[in-house]
């Protein structure tokens, strides 16, 4: 039995799932992330008034020293290409008919940034340090998501 | 082995469904804490958390997205988990991390948010049993602890209404916590016909699904002295596996909470329970399990539990409080939060800090006590002052 089994089909199985779906909220911090996102196009930072750590998304609370931040801010959706890179497979080993690009974007005025995709540009012209900023949906078709945004594009 | 003490303690309201995220309100109860016992996060060296399965919130790897919101920021820290039992243990765990010698100042943190699992989190429970022999069934915990509970009243010749009782006196105890989510007064018959989930449950046997957390701070014996008027001793700590093979055992009687409590009271230098345990907050999910845990206790005789609560033994201001704080089926059900909750209780109660929940004659000495996995972990742990 110490044999590697490489048909399944060889041994008894029964196959299942993990069938559970979750609905999460976005939390208190977060309802000032997405509402922004969704009404007005910005992404919101907030900062811990105590030891000044700056926090984009915002966060409640500072993680460093468990104050309650301060200072919502919106700030516009650019920043800089921290890093990226091309994803050739999707989640189940197939090969992507079309690479796709993710980046790690650090927004400006902000000691934070999130990862996102890139668009409108080739794999092969992306570098570390880009100028990027978000292309959101229509204000029509935004539902107060990530998804909202529908890329970062370079700044031209 | 050193002395530990718990200092301070913070919980926040349990409810059906929080707009906070898991890690929000794991903050909530953390700064709580923290506050309580006139510390902050620079005092603090390693962090516990403490979280029932990563179905519920549905975030994989729960401890890592709770370690922020639980203070863990460059810390060491470590998530435990043995289901339901789990509320109990991360105290323990906090306990043997300063009993070590290691760290001196522990925080505690135990979340839930149950309300994440759509349309209920009983859909999450599924995954928890055999894949081969029982999920094809479908099963659900009603079903289950239906099961446990036929058997428990049929073995000892008790009824429905005796267990009902439990209910009662639970709910209402919740109704003096400014924290719980059921603020209603039941009676018998309310229980009784209440909607039948499963024969012999019915839906006010129950606790509810809910989202919340708690936390402690732990601390040596030297710092204890130092920042605390009023520490309150941990005294005995104890937890113990039987079998999961569930249909090898008999389910009239829970020996893994009878071999957790013997580790614990040995420890406590305990010889007789009934005589030496002040308050007892056992773990309540359903009231029959608040019995069937008293029993295992060996804070009565096997079959036992059902008189004390009808005497009013049980009750706030009887011989031996049980669920002073309304445990789950009143303060509410956020699994780990919930286990911790109780330990919470024993903190307030044993420094006469519980407010119009207090237990009259100034109690030395309680226990609490959490159960879970597949009805198979016991956790116990005892406080004195």
């Amino acid at each position: 039995m110490l044999e590697r089994i490489t048909n399944p089909e060889e041994v008894r199985t029964w196959s299942g799932a993990v069938p559970i779906e979750h609905v999460y909220t976005v939390g208190v911090a977060g309802e000032v992330f997405f509402r922004a996102i969704k009404d007005r196009g910005r992404l919101v930072a907030c900062v811990c008034p105590d030891c000044g750590t700056d926090y984009l998304p915002p966060r409640l609370y500072c993680e460093r020293c468990f104050a309650k931040t301060a200072d919502y801010r919106d700030l516009e959706a650019r920043g800089t290409v921290h890093t990226f890179t091309v994803a050739h497979f999707d989640l189940d080993g197939r090969r992507l008919a079309t690479p796709e690009l993710y980046a790690f974007v650090r927004i400006n005025g902000s000691g934070g940034g999130i990862v996102h995709r890139l668009g409108e540009v080739a794999a092969s012209d992306v570098y570390i340090g880009m100028e990027v900023e978000a292309v959101f949906l229509p204000p029509a078709r935004r539902t107060g998501s990530i998804l909202d945004i529908a890329y970062f594009k370079p700044v031209v | 082995m050193a002395k530990v003490a718990v200092v301070g303690a913070g919980m926040t309201r349990f409810v059906r469904r929080a707009q906070e995220t898991g890690r929000e309100l794991a903050w909530q109860a953390a700064r709580m804490a923290l506050d309580s016992a006139g510390l902050t996060l620079k005092d603090v060296d390693a962090v516990v958390i403490g979280s029932a399965p990563d179905a519920f919130d549905g975030v994989h790897m729960k401890g890592e997205y709770l370690s922020d919101g639980s203070g863990a920021w460059h810390k060491p820290c470590i998530r435990c988990f043995v289901g339901g039992a789990t509320g109990v243990f991360a105290p323990i765990q906090g306990w043997y991390h300063i009993a070590s010698g290691q760290f001196d100042t522990v925080l505690v943190v135990c979340e839930e948010k149950m309300s994440s699992t759509y349309p209920h989190p009983q859909g999450a429970f599924i995954t928890i049993f055999d894949h081969t022999t029982e999920r094809a069934l479908g099963p659900n915990l009603l079903w289950i602890f239906a099961l446990e509970m036929n058997r428990y009243m049929t073995v000892h010749g008790i009824t429905k209404e005796e267990i009902a009782l439990v209910a009662v006196k639970n709910k209402k105890n919740a109704l003096d916590h400014p924290c719980s989510q059921l603020q209603e007064e039941v009676t018998v018959e309310d229980v009784l016909n209440s909607e039948l989930l499963a024969w012999p449950v019915n839906r006010l046997d129950v606790s509810p699904a809910s989202d919340g957390a708690a936390a402690v701070v732990m601390c040596a014996e030297h710092v204890a002295k130092r920042v605390s008027e009023r520490p309150v001793w941990v005294e005995g700590v104890g937890w113990h596996l039987d079998t999961a093979y569930w249909t090898n055992r008999d389910l009239y009687y829970p020996r893994y909470v009878e071999y957790a409590a013997r580790m614990a009271y040995e420890m406590a230098g305990i010889r007789e329970p009934r005589k030496e345990i002040h308050i007892v907050e056992p773990y309540d999910p359903f009231d029959y399990k608040e019995l069937h845990h008293l029993e295992g206790l060996l804070l009565c005789k096997r079959g036992e539990a059902a008189r004390l609560t009808a005497d009013g033994v049980t009750q706030r201001d009887g011989d031996l409080p049980v669920c002073p704080s309304g445990g789950l089926l009143g303060v509410g059900n956020p699994i780990a939060a919930a286990g911790l909750m109780k330990v919470c209780e024993l903190f307030w109660q044993l420094r006469g800090e519980a407010g119009k929940r207090q237990v009259p004659g100034t109690p030395r000495r309680g226990l609490a006590q959490a159960w879970g996995d597949l009805m198979q972990v016991g956790t116990v742990i005892i406080l004195g002052v």
